[in-house]
């Protein structure tokens, strides 16, 4: 057998310590982005196929969980007077879009092993695709928010240019979060379990059903800590109160899921070829 | 011994799994002690009991994982992939949508699959049922789609463990025969089989694995000697 050392030191000391200069990284990446949008399209298409209604589910589901939410509150607590409805269905909305994002992207890297046993494929890849999907269904059933909420009488003013921003920074908070969930779930499938009930609780503590004024006055600072308090008050602010979000928040906002989402892929490029190896 | 230089290069490799979750976890040795070199054009025959961490071999081959120790080179970057029946089939989706995403999930862009449509359908005989939900298609009509796209994936290096033919008898002996044609081709493949007799058949060099450890790798015929007089004995 000949000697490896004087065969291939110089290939495989250039490959291995600048991958990003291998000619062939771009058409790589296009090579997957191409792979992420042809399987959200996929997994779209498919949830479609499923029922009879097919994708008028995407905006039938929301309106049955809210209308549970609109009889408990609006009817049975009597709150049809103060606008605590659409308070109230801004709240769901958001949290909707985080909360399914979450709850399915944990399962995303564990749930994809048969796959990855078959094929080498960037692992990152499967939480982008989940996240998208998620995000189309969403924006449907956000443009059904903004149809109530114009038939319920708010006007639609010049805050909504913020719209955009606002959603990208819950984007960029939802990719970060879903990314690390992802990376950690294929070695500790018990957290699913303590991750279910965390967003219980969090769907608490994030104002989706309470206004801020209830809190006591010692929690609020810890309070508004919460980045889901802050977005969704933006959404408020924007959709119910014609006025513009707090900018500075925002930012932060995304710069910390920025951060998060850089360590999240590093998390799950460094466990690349170790989850494919877990036992499920 | 090929003078030529190798595609990929195997020395020493061991791979391992847990044997439990955590850090109870006990280290598993699927592969302990693995050499051996791929050369371009050739067909390599590995050869081994069933267990013996075949099938860990080629995803290590594959690039799905990587080696605990001992070294794996791929000297070109060359891709190396399995050849996986139904790769990311779904069950809703047409056999055309599922055509695209298979073969897209297997390395191919999807102007590639377009392209390469036609001889998809005319292979798997599908026609005009290519446009149904492969959820209304006989197992028979899933398992002829599955071998026509995987069959159109032409990787640098192709793996293929076990699988010749799929499908009904009649499609089974045609796959098998468009299989063959591709190994004899100058292709560089690496075919994972317990049949001698289907190595023999195909191989140019084989490698014997037994236990995790190559115990010898060269002429196609003196190798699979040596495996009989060793299957003789146990």
């Amino acid at each position: 057998m000949i000697n490896l050392k004087h065969l291939s030191q110089k290939t495989w000391k250039n490959i291995q310590l600048f991958p990003m200069l291998n000619l062939n990284y771009l058409n790589i990446l296009s090579r997957y982005w191409e792979l992420i949008l042809y399987k959200t399209y996929a997994d779209l298409r498919a949830e479609t196929e499923r029922t009879y209604l097919g994708f008028l589910w995407w905006i039938f589901e929301p309106i049955l969980y809210m209308s549970v939410f609109y009889l408990f509150f609006a009817i049975l607590l009597n709150h049809q007077t103060d606008n605590f409805v659409p308070f109230l269905l801004i709240g769901l909305t958001a949290w909707q879009w985080l909360k399914s994002c979450l709850s399915h992207g944990a399962e995303t890297i564990l749930g994809n092993q048969p796959l990855m046993q078959q094929v080498y494929l960037p692992k990152i890849i499967f939480p982008i695709i989940l996240i998208l999907t998620d995000s189309v269904k969403f924006l449907f059933i956000f443009a059904l928010l903004l149809v109530f909420l114009w038939l319920y009488g708010f006007p639609i003013g010049l805050p909504y240019l913020a719209l955009p921003v606002l959603l990208f920074t819950q984007l960029l908070l939802t990719i970060a979060l879903t990314f690390w969930l992802a990376a950690i779930i294929p070695f500790i499938p018990d957290l699913r379990f303590v991750v279910e009930n965390l967003l219980l609780a969090l769907f608490f503590i994030s104002g989706i059903v309470i206004k801020a004024e209830v809190v006591p006055e010692i929690y609020q600072p810890y309070y508004y800590l919460n980045p889901i308090v802050n977005l969704i008050e933006a959404y408020r602010h924007i959709l119910m109160y014609n006025t513009w979000p707090n900018w500075s928040t925002l930012l932060l906002i995304s710069l910390f899921s920025l951060i998060g989402i850089g360590l999240g892929s590093r998390l799950i490029q460094r466990f690349e070829h170790i989850y494919p190896k877990i036992m499920r | 011994m090929n003078t030529a230089f190798p595609l990929l290069s195997l020395r020493n490799v061991g791979v391992y799994y847990k044997q439990k979750r955590g850090i109870f976890g006990q280290p598993f040795w699927a592969l302990k002690d693995i050499s051996f070199d791929l050369y371009p054009g050739e067909t390599l025959g590995i050869i081994g009991r069933n267990g013996v961490g075949k099938s860990t071999l080629l995803r290590l081959m594959a690039g799905i994982i990587k080696p605990n120790r001992g070294h794996f080179i791929n000297h070109h970057h060359h891709q190396a992939s399995l050849l996986s029946l139904q790769l990311g089939f779904v069950y809703y989706l047409t056999g055309r949508e599922n055509a695209i995403l298979s073969g897209m999930l297997m390395g191919l862009r999807k102007k590639d699959i377009m392209a390469k449509m036609d001889d998809i359908i005319e292979f798997s005989g599908l026609h005009k049922f290519i446009d149904q939900p492969i959820a209304t298609y006989s197992s028979g009509m899933i398992a002829r789609l599955g071998f026509s796209v995987a069959f159109q994936v032409d990787p640098d290096i192709l793996l293929i463990d076990e699988i010749l033919g799929v499908g009904d008898a009649e499609f089974s002996q045609k796959s098998a025969n468009a299989m063959r044609e591709k190994i004899r081709s100058n292709k560089t493949i690496v075919f994972v089989s317990h049949h001698p007799a289907l190595i023999q058949q195909l191989c140019d060099r084989v490698v014997w694995i037994e236990e995790g450890v190559s115990k010898a790798e060269g002429d196609t015929r003196k190798i699979l000697h040596e495996y009989h007089q060793f299957l003789l004995l146990i």
